[in-house]
């Protein structure tokens, strides 16, 4: 009976193992084929029948596409985008985030409530009106314009969040903290943000990658080159007739790379900020 | 005496209010100026006839929307944006669930296929979607050399014709959304008591029915939030049709936040563009009170 039950358990797991290759090989065959194209040739990569693996590994497309493509341009704007949806994120959602959780006002429900549905909605949706304000207000073509965008469309979310780690923070400290004679912004800033620090690095991270992942402002407010972020500089090659796929694909790696490290530092937490108090962290 | 404390409370209430308003200020104006008020003004500019650079020129009223609602083109491509989400969704919570529970078992190296399962999502989506476009080129790309290998004589152009176009985005489109839903689900059976599979094991139950009267009623209010969510996700999957087939080949690929897109900067008719944002809009904010209602719901228990 009892070999029996170990019996059908080992079949089982093969089983499973089994079945998860298979779902791993279909789930990771694009970023199996940017791994072994990136290290082929110009030559290998347009041959017919296509290779699977390079005949000559090369690390050689990194330097070629480093001097042929302005990469450390995109490189910087893509981090300028980020780090500047961080920055104007974070000041605006820190407070915002402490007020809905800590203190208690008329209309608090309600604009909890206008926060999680404006998380819902598309950029397409205003992108058109945003187009005529930032040409409005002069900010076409800069930086600016895709940052706050991109901090319109994370600030809901990170408020949500920020206001599930403010909860859970007991009420005892901050007391204790305003008893000792902390004004409560004084409180909020030595007290409340140092405890909530792990919760507050997610919402930074959430926000970088936003930042970093934007495609859409980019493509509709910036206009020249020089000011393109990976995505859009990599988009735009792949327009081009004569791309350079080998290259194109080295590229790519290297723009990946830095948010696929940073997800997964987060990925609990936002699987359990998205699915509501159902799933724990 | 009782009227200076409760005078002294309501004090420290309205303070506290006040305190709240003004730390609240720079999010609630950011939200007022770029995304309440363009919303307005979005519908503002459907109800005028635009020139080539977005000005107002005269006012039109609703005629866009009548014409519009008349035009067949409007429902082909709001019709494709049902279909594209139903199937969507429908694939990626098959997706999602067979993972999830594939994960839930035991086995060595469990954490590291966890991981790998993550990628697609953890990854520049834009970025990703340009891999697949190598992925599935026609002469070079691994797909078609696979499909020529296993006897596939003459496989498609991808994105070359209308219906594999389609399917391609709509693959593209799963691929990138089923992550979520496995992990999501994986969560929600990872909290299920193990006591109550003791239970069923003891009353005899097989497998498939431990998985039918135990693991889906236990994920049964997640899975609810779970397919909500992907639903607006998927009908807002914008990256994946513009990146892959700009909509194309002759617009067969459209879906509705495409179109609007193309309407607007590829096509450069404002109005039309703007109408199309308030569908949108109209749809989205259906579905997301839904998903409020039932969040909140959640977060209070």
């Amino acid at each position: 009976m009892d070999l029996t039950k170990k019996n059908r358990i080992r079949i089982t797991n093969s089983f499973v193992i089994l079945l998860t290759m298979a779902l791993l090989l279909l789930m990771l065959f694009p970023f199996f084929v940017m791994l072994v194209s990136m290290l082929k040739t110009s030559k290998e990569i347009y041959h017919i029948p296509p290779y699977w693996l390079p005949k000559h590994p090369t690390l050689k497309n990194f330097s070629l596409v480093w001097n042929t493509f302005p990469l450390a341009a995109f490189f910087r704007n893509s981090l300028i985008i980020a780090l500047g949806t961080v920055a104007l994120n974070t000041f605006i959602s820190v407070p915002a985030g402490y007020a809905v959780a800590r203190l208690h006002f008329p209309g608090k429900k309600f604009i909890l409530f206008a926060f999680l549905i404006t998380q819902m909605f598309s950029p397409v949706v205003v992108v058109i009106s945003l187009f005529k304000i930032i040409i409005k207000i002069h900010l076409i073509d800069t930086y600016l314009s895709v940052i706050i965008a991109n901090a319109v469309f994370t600030t809901p979310f990170v408020i949500w969040m920020l206001n599930g780690y403010f909860s859970g923070i007991p009420k005892g400290i901050e007391d204790a903290a305003r008893i000792d004679g902390c004004s409560r912004v004084g409180a909020l800033l030595r007290v409340i943000l140092p405890i909530a620090a792990p919760g507050l690095v997610t919402t930074i991270i959430y926000t970088f990658i936003y930042g970093w992942n934007d495609f859409i402002f980019s493509l509709s407010f910036l206009q020249t080159g020089n000011k393109y972020p990976l995505t859009m500089g990599l988009y735009q090659f792949v327009g081009r007739f004569a791309i350079q796929w080998e290259q194109l694909l080295a590229a790519a790696f290297l723009a990946i790379l830095p948010v696929l490290i940073l997800f997964f530092l987060v990925e609990k937490q936002l699987v359990s900020g998205l699915a509501g108090g159902a799933v724990k962290e | 005496m009782s009227d200076t404390t409760l005078t002294l409370r309501n004090r420290k209430i309205k303070g506290e209010a006040a305190l709240a308003y003004a730390l609240l200020a720079p999010a609630v104006l950011l939200m007022l100026i770029f995304m309440v008020y363009p919303i307005f003004y979005v519908f503002v500019i459907s109800l005028f006839k635009t020139n080539k650079l977005a000005k107002i020129q005269s006012f039109d009223g609703f005629k866009i929307y009548a014409e519009l609602l008349s035009s067949k083109d409007t429902w082909i491509v709001i019709g494709r944006s049902m279909l594209w989400t139903v199937l969507g969704v429908t694939t990626k919570t098959i997706f999602g669930l067979i993972i999830a529970l594939s994960l839930n078992v035991k086995y060595v190296g469990r954490k590291i296929s966890r991981l790998l399962f993550i990628v697609p999502w953890a990854s520049s989506i834009p970025i990703s979607v340009m891999l697949w476009q190598w992925v599935v080129h026609s002469e070079f790309g691994l797909l078609n050399h696979t499909l020529r290998l296993i006897g596939v004589m003459n496989p498609p152009v991808w994105l070359g014709q209308a219906g594999t176009a389609f399917l391609s985005c709509m693959w593209v489109d799963i691929w990138l959304g089923i992550p979520f839903m496995a992990l999501v689900f994986l969560a929600a059976m990872q909290a299920v008591p193990q006591t109550l599979y003791e239970a069923a094991e003891i009353d005899g139950a097989s497998r498939s029915q431990k998985f039918k009267y135990v693991t889906l009623p236990g994920i049964a209010a997640i899975l609810l939030v779970a397919t909500l969510l992907s639903s607006l996700w998927t009908f807002n999957d914008f990256n994946t049709v513009y990146i892959l087939t700009k909509g194309g080949p002759a617009g067969s690929t459209n879906i509705l936040i495409t179109y609007v897109y193309m309407n607007s900067f590829e096509w450069l008719k404002w109005q039309k563009a703007s109408a199309l944002s308030i569908f949108t809009f109209l749809i989205l904010s259906t579905v997301s009170v839904l998903y409020a209602r039932i969040y909140f719901k959640r977060e209070e228990m």
